[in-house]
């Protein structure tokens, strides 16, 4: 059996169930890297660039740990998935950049997804990645059907407030079947929207268990997955120019409907270090939310280094201040 | 309306030109230094990019000179240089001054915004009279680019190449002046003719390549005068990328049919085969092009956290392990310090050599 | 005996040596704390190599190098003055000739230089601050309250070296503080400071470089056995330190002087009495156009010796012309 390795990094957040659902339809054993860890990190940071951001030594990382036991790698050209917007530069020249550094790669099935002149759309690209591993014509419109369905439902549970990573489990288990209700998400006092890219939010160890950490402290916490991709357009819609990185648009339009909807006593906003469009839209999104509502904002910037303590003291020390915003 | 823009390199020139023609009372910023980083980056975000820093430091500077616009270029992604307008208007509103800006974006088909946005800036201007504007500061920039380029064949070559500045720095300043056309070509032949008899060196130069960012690669203060310090270590400096191709690229929508950077796409294609953003291809395929040129080195410069250069970084050991040559990279920002950045030009040079020298000994 | 005499001043030392004329020390070579003050270090290097000449020795050639280079150029008329890279390069080669890379940390910087058949292919210097760097240990020698001198026997001594993180000195002192208040042993908590050095400097300078035996690893940090052993550790080679292990830079300059008189006679070596003459160094605003450049001068009594920073030249002694006139000499 030809087996596809999925480096547990990056997109893979947003389009896991999709990839995996595809590949095993087409027959294929689909191998995850495994859950990010201080080996995985050395060896991200050992052979990326070392001027490159925290996520992309990270991709690196997750592509050698795949790296001799599979049979072809997933690295899409991830250039765009919505009509003018792109990902960022550095999406865009991942395969160049893992061929140029790291020797002996399997070979990479590198197709490029463009939806940014508003045509393309993922059955084209994952027709070109089953061409790839020489699927015929058939198989490859049932493995695009089921792939679809999976990312749906993906999609769905996660607008239904699933947090991704029990979303992720959900579709990447029984397909279609109806889950019980969602796990509450927490119970305490404080509403807390936690923004920031998925991979740097939902990867556990780079985050440090942020979340979980937020929940014991008695917070309720919603991500921007919450929110559906209508909203977020319509809200983004606001601003005087375009913004031109999805991953930024999210960030922005999640942020303003958290700000509109008076439920949250804060936002706390993830960026990692290195990383270009967060420096600008970071920015931004702390002045505009400090100038439409003055909801407590806080920015945390995670980095290799970054230790636990650290975070926890931050965490406390916002999590203290707004508690006393409420009672005051 | 007096209106102000932000200085990269000798763009200033083309530009008060292009203003002046259109009947607009331009502001010009003094010109970059450490008063304007300084102002630049203590209100820009930490890790925005360094030409971002220094924009704004020029718009503050320019305010205190009364400017009440600023003249921006835009962009549609994914560089942050097309959303550079709209953070620096926040921050500019957030300190409470209040200059309009106007953001020249390229056109991208949607012509009708391209029309009314560019007609809020000219007035009255019947559309011949920006066309003609138009004409005149590109050929501002193309005088501008004959002079450098001059500059930097001769400076390695000459046996004072100060007083070649001093003759470089009038020629400019009549090529800033000119009215017309005629006024143009005449510094510029006026230079040609004053160079002409300088006393030369004689010897084998070394050939460098200099990539990167456009605005790290043409501006001066930004890149801390890399091309001046190779020239004077007796380095023949080849740009990748001149103002009036970027002026055509990002300004004028590709008005003019020059000589595109098709050849460099084609280069780059074995390494990347992709549109990164900015000129990171670009700076991987004049890499390749340089090394078929036998040129003995490439420096790239771009600013701290630039994506696309990253990107083109990342992929140039491969470029050196097949095509032999070896690069440099700069990355800059208000924290790089200029001791640093000579000893690495020095010792790049010496590497250049000693490499030359063993190869012409195996030649033999 | 003609003498050939490289001196290095760096921000954190000035070292001067002595070469006979088949390039081996002729004196003890110097090392000397530079203490902000450039001149007088150099001055009281100089009159402590004279002090030790006999009446036949004579000095045919001078370099400098380091990041007051050309300072010490003008001051004391040198044949040559070359980046430290170079003049490291240079010496490691004299001492180990088939050497492939070289390994230099100093006192406030760090450089790797990847050498193959005798020339420099590849190099690099440490972009973003001092961490990794000689001062970095001494400040934390002195935290611990160990002489920096017993730092290497005692990360010796270590069981399980502790993980340090931080990119930064401000970063890697705090999870040091942190591991000490956890309970972890001294030998084990210097160890791992000499392992996340070592770690910082391969990530960080080292990266992407062909690093391959035989490798010199010199500057004034290669004092230290500790890090020695954590550089075996991580490369898995054999690490050579050379006996002038901290003079590296001011040898290097010596032998590219010998080179230069050698092949071109005559030396522009201003004498002994360099050593008594009062300099002044000021840097001032240079204001005749909006550039405002900071020039810095030097000056001999009245008579300028030098200036350079400004970018126009209109200070008439520039960087170039400086580097020419000592050339010319």
């Amino acid at each position: 059996m030809i087996k596809v390795g999925i480096p547990r990094s990056l997109l893979y957040y947003s389009y896991f169930p999709l990839w995996r659902a595809f590949f095993t339809e087409m027959g294929a054993e689909v191998v995850v890297s495994p859950e990010t860890n201080k080996a995985i990190l050395d060896a991200g940071l050992r052979s990326a660039l070392d001027e490159t951001c925290l996520p992309v030594k990270l991709f690196f990382g997750h592509v050698l740990a795949l790296t001799g036991s599979v049979d072809y790698l997933l690295v899409p050209r991830l250039i765009s998935v919505e009509p003018k917007a792109y990902i960022c530069p550095k999406f865009m020249g991942l395969p160049d950049m893992l061929r140029a550094r790291i020797p002996n790669l399997p070979p990479l099935i590198d197709v490029a997804v463009d939806f940014s002149r508003g045509t393309g759309n993922w059955e084209n690209v994952l027709s070109s990645m089953g061409r790839l591993l020489a699927g015929d014509r058939r198989l490859i419109r049932q493995a695009c059907r089921s792939a679809q369905a999976a990312q749906s439902l993906f999609q769905e549970q996660l607008e239904k407030g699933w947090l991704l990573p029990e979303a992720l489990n959900g579709a990447a288990g029984e397909r279609g079947t109806e889950r019980p209700a969602p796990p509450s998400p927490g119970s305490g006092r404080l509403n807390i929207a936690l923004l920031g890219h998925d991979y740097n939010i939902y990867d556990e160890y780079i985050s440090m268990n942020l979340i979980k950490r937020l929940r014991s402290m008695g917070a309720r916490v919603a991500t921007a997955d919450l929110v559906s991709q209508a909203v977020i357009d319509e809200q983004a819609g606001t601003l005087p120019k375009k913004l031109f990185w999805t991953l930024g648009k999210k960030m922005i339009g999640a942020a303003f409907a958290f700000c509109d909807s008076g439920q949250f006593d804060g936002i706390i906003y993830v960026s990692s270090f290195g990383c270009g469009p967060e420096s600008l839209v970071g920015e931004l999104l702390a002045r505009w939310v400090k100038r439409r509502r003055g909801i407590p904002f806080m920015l945390l910037t995670i980095d290799e280094h970054s230790g636990a303590a650290g975070l926890v003291t931050r965490l406390e020390a916002f999590t203290d201040m707004l508690l006393r915003r409420e009672k005051g | 309306m007096k209106i102000t823009y932000p200085h990269m390199g000798n763009l200033y020139i083309a530009i008060r030109a292009l203003l002046l023609k259109l009947g607009l009372d331009p502001v010009l910023p003094p010109p970059t230094s450490r008063k304007t980083a300084l102002l630049g980056v203590r209100h820009a975000p930490e890790f925005a990019c360094f030409p971002l820093k220094l924009n704004l430091g020029n718009f503050l500077e320019a305010r205190e000179m009364g400017a009440d616009t600023v003249l921006m270029g835009g962009g549609i992604g994914p560089c942050r240089f097309g959303y550079y307008a709209e953070v620096q208007r926040e921050i500019l509103a957030d300190l409470g001054v209040s200059m309009e800006m106007v953001v020249l974006e390229p056109p991208s088909g949607d012509w009708v915004t391209f029309k009314t946005r560019t007609r809020s800036l000219v007035g009255d201007c019947s559309w011949w009279q920006v066309l003609k504007a138009i004409r005149f500061a590109w050929y501002k920039a193309r005088a501008v680019d004959a002079l450098e380029s001059k500059l930097l064949y001769l400076r390695p070559r000459l046996c004072e190449p100060l007083q070649l500045e001093a003759i470089y720095r009038e020629a400019l300043r009549r090529v800033d002046m000119a009215e017309n056309r005629r006024g143009l070509d005449l510094a510029v032949s006026d230079f040609l003719k004053d160079t002409r008899g300088l006393p030369g060196k004689s010897g084998d130069l070394l050939r460098v390549g200099l990539v990167g960012e456009i605005f790290t690669v043409l501006d001066p203060y930004a890149n801390y005068d890399i091309e001046r310090h190779l020239g004077l270590l007796g380095v023949e400096v080849t740009r990748s990328i001149f103002l009036s191709e970027w002026i055509n690229e990002h300004l004028f929508g590709g008005l003019f049919h020059v000589g595109g950077l098709d050849h460099l796409k084609e280069a780059a294609s074995p390494y990347l085969n992709a549109f990164v953003g900015g000129h990171g291809r670009e700076t991987v395929g004049a890499t390749v092009h340089f090394a078929r040129q036998g040129y003995d080195g490439v420096v790239q410069v771009a600013p701290f956290t630039c994506m696309p250069e990253i990107v083109a970084h990342s992929v140039l050991p491969a470029v050196t392990r097949d095509h032999g040559i070896p690069t440099l990279s700069f990355y800059l920002d208000e924290q790089s310090g200029v001791a640093g950045i000579v000893t690495r030009l020095e010792a790049f040079v010496d590497l250049l050599e000693a490499r030359r020298k063993k190869r012409l000994k195996e030649g033999v | 005996m003609e003498l050939y005499l490289g001196i290095d001043i760096g921000s954190v030392s000035t070292n001067l040596v002595m070469l006979d004329p088949l390039g081996e020390p002729y004196l003890a070579p110097l090392y000397l704390r530079t203490q902000g003050q450039p001149i007088a270090a150099l001055q009281r290097g100089l009159a402590i190599i004279r002090d030790q000449l006999g009446k036949g020795d004579l000095v045919c050639g001078v370099g400098t190098t380091g990041s007051a280079r050309q300072l010490a150029g003008v001051l004391v008329g040198a044949d040559v003055v070359k980046n430290e890279i170079s003049a490291h390069a240079v010496a490691a080669l004299r001492i180990l000739p088939e050497a492939r890379t070289v390994i230099e940390i100093g006192g406030q910087d760090s450089k790797i230089i990847i050498l193959r058949d005798g020339i420099v292919v590849d190099f690099a210097m440490n972009t973003v601050c001092a961490a990794g760097t000689g001062s970095f240990l001494d400040q934390q020698a002195f935290r611990l309250n160990i002489p920096i001198d017993e730092f290497g026997a005692l990360a010796g001594q270590a069981c399980t070296p502790v993980r340090i993180a931080g990119r930064c000195t401000v970063f890697a002192e705090s999870d040091m503080v942190h591991k000490q208040q956890m309970g972890h042993t001294l030998p084990d908590i210097v160890a791992g400071l000499c392992e996340a050095m070592v770690r910082n400097y391969l990530n960080n300078v080292g990266k992407s470089k062909d690093v391959a035996p035989p490798i010199v690893f010199q500057g004034g940090v290669a004092a230290n056995q500790g890090m020695r052993a954590a550089f075996e550790k991580a490369l898995q080679a054999e690490v050579v330190v050379p006996r002038y292990y901290n003079v590296m830079g001011a040898y290097g300059a010596a032998l590219l002087a010998r080179d230069q008189t050698q092949r071109r006679a005559g030396t522009g070596f201003r004498g002994w009495q360099v050593s008594t003459m009062p300099f002044q160094q000021r840097s001032f605003e240079c204001k005749a156009c909006p550039n405002a450049c900071e020039v810095i001068e030097i000056k001999q009594e009245r008579e300028v010796l030098a200036r350079w920073g400004d970018r126009c030249g209109r200070w008439g002694v520039t960087g170039a012309e400086a580097d020419q006139a000592v050339q010319q000499h």
